[in-house]
């Protein structure tokens, strides 16, 4: 059951007009983005552009100054304090971040915990879920993405791309509503990047909601149904891949674009 | 057999010298050291952690108190925490116990330069069997050695939550994890492997410092090895030179062995809670 079966028919994410600064620095200006069930939104930009940022500020890693989160056609819901806002409920905010699970850059995989131990902790002790029964599911899930014999194995001893994949398996477990990717590749040396790639685009074509950040532009193309350029904090453009890609409109993203083949 | 040592030679002698009442006093003492080590260092580790954990707390006077504590214990000789905790504690206690129950007396407890509380308020009663006086007395000293280490533990601690690699933390709120949660299934487990160095150094510290029981009144190994080593006339039933390089050459293996022992437990300790982390910590112990 990919993306659970909660089908409201409301986006899943939905971000409005969302600004975060640091300090004095502003560096997301109003975005907007809308993840349906089965979409998968690619973020791309350069470096600084936000776009990192702004997945984090999906899941409240990073608290968003202005603007609406709706996960699943509920509110994020917020109160003020001297300096900004913040989350008034702690409870929604852990429920929302169980249903989006996500995948970092640095794998963050729990280095003392063995593989399968990863992909069951949050199910088990967040989730509550049978011990036994997520085991079970967890292996199934290290198996889908090739690593069914690095279970006991602690993350140290796995190359890049294999700690990605468990880190994959881990977010699977939790069987989210949507996952996020933050630059899931660009630690990776170019051989094991393809592993997770290919995981990625599976997991896209069985119709799972996801928003990718990244810098392949290959991947972009790839498996994104919604492509989003954002430049200084900005939606500079947006639109399905074919378009974007194919019949690129600014003159940022065309700069973009060349830089980066 | 041992009833006339006058009478006795060689191999004989030499048994009998040792198992003399005094020797089993000793002996005993040995175990006196043990005991304070087995019973501080539950003590130790609860203050390290209060310490550690107060100086992390949201609530600024907790993190005052926490950086306080571990500030002066770290800048104060140890001897004299040594003698000042229980005697203060002691005065404290017997201060309580007077306002309590002789709340009827006039006398002043400060008489000029001595501390006179009455005798219902004595801690010990003074009526008490000598055994309540000398667990009293390792009571303060558990107390002393307590709030010492307990201060270089919470250093050590402290700094082992820090070292925690962030993105681990983060890592589990972002799947949905408390603070409770975060705490017990990520925080504390990795904190361990970065704290073991330190606390290992610390109980070797510990043992060493053992001795100090002496200050304290309690009757430990280096004081009975010093007095029964030293010259016996003939006055005495067992006369001998003096023999307190040898008394003290036991005590040399005595402690050598015991940290020896106890590295040994530590770096096996250390291996196995380091698993999985061992890339990060091979460079502790090679």
């Amino acid at each position: 059951m990919p993306d659970g079966n909660k089908d409201t028919g409301n986006p899943v994410i939905q971000l409005r007009d969302i600004h975060k600064a640091y300090g004095d620095i502003e560096v997301i200006k109003g975005v907007d983005l809308t993840a349906h069930r089965g979409d998968v939104v690619v973020l791309i930009g350069s470096s600084g552009s936000g776009k990192s940022t702004l997945l984090r500020c999906i899941n409240l890693l990073e608290t968003s100054q202005a603007g609406e989160i709706t996960i699943h056609g509920e509110d994020v819901s917020w109160k003020n304090k001297a300096g900004g806002r913040v989350t008034s409920d702690p409870d929604q905010v852990r429920r929302f971040r169980t249903e989006l699970s996500m995948v970092f850059q640095q794998f963050n995989l729990w280095a003392h915990l063995t593989i399968l131990e990863n992909v069951i902790e949050a199910p088990v002790t967040v989730l509550g879920k049978n011990r036994d029964e997520v085991e079970e599911s967890g292996r199934a899930l290290l198996s889908k993405v090739g690593i069914a014999d690095q279970a006991d194995k602690y993350p140290s001893q796995l190359s890049g791309g294999q700690q990605q994949r468990a880190a994959i398996a881990r977010a699977l477990c939790m069987e989210p509503q949507a996952m996020l990717f933050d630059e899931p590749t660009s630690a990776l040396d170019p051989e094991t990047e393809a592993e997770v790639v290919q995981v990625i685009q599976t997991l896209a074509a069985e119709g799972r909601t996801m928003v990718l950040v990244t810098h392949d532009m290959k991947m972009a193309r790839d498996v994104a149904s919604h492509v989003i350029f954002l430049h200084q904090g900005k939606i500079e453009e947006e639109g399905p891949p074919s378009e974007v890609f194919g019949n690129t409109k600014s003159e940022r993203l065309k700069q973009f674009l060349s830089s980066t083949h | 057999m041992c009833s006339d040592p006058s009478s006795l030679e060689g191999f004989q002698w030499l048994l009998c010298y040792l198992t003399t009442a005094k020797h089993m006093q000793f002996y005993g003492s040995f175990g006196i050291v043990m005991l304070l080590l087995v019973v501080t260092v539950p003590f130790i580790m609860v203050f390290g952690f209060l310490g550690a954990l107060a100086r992390r707390s949201g609530f600024a006077p907790f993190r005052w108190f926490g950086l306080g504590y571990t500030s002066m214990v770290r800048g104060v000789p140890d001897i004299a925490f040594f003698l000042f905790v229980p005697i203060a504690l002691d005065q404290f206690v017997e201060f309580s116990r007077h306002k309590i129950k002789c709340s009827d007396s006039t006398e002043p407890i400060y008489q000029g330069n001595d501390f006179v509380v009455c005798a219902a308020a004595k801690m010990p009663l003074g009526s008490a069997p000598q055994f309540f006086h000398e667990a009293w007395g390792f009571t303060l000293a558990v107390v002393a050695f307590a709030i010492v280490f307990g201060a270089f533990a919470a250093n050590t601690i402290h700094g082992a939550l820090m070292a925690v690699p962030k993105g681990q933390l983060e890592t589990a709120r972002a799947y949905g994890m408390n603070d409770r949660q975060t705490f017990w299934r990520v925080h504390m487990p990795q904190m361990w492997v970065y704290a073991l160095p330190g606390l290992s150094n610390l109980w070797q510290i510990l043992i060493k410092a053992t001795p100090l029981l002496f200050l304290l009144g309690i009757e430990e190994i280096v004081y009975w090895a010093r007095e029964l080593g030293g010259a016996k006339t003939g006055f005495f039933t067992y006369p001998h030179p003096d023999w307190r390089m040898w008394y003290f050459m036991a005590l040399l293996f005595f402690y050598v062995f015991l940290t020896w022992a106890s590295q040994k437990a530590f770096i096996w300790l250390e291996i196995k809670l380091a698993r999985g982390m061992t890339s990060r910590t091979t460079g502790v112990r090679a």
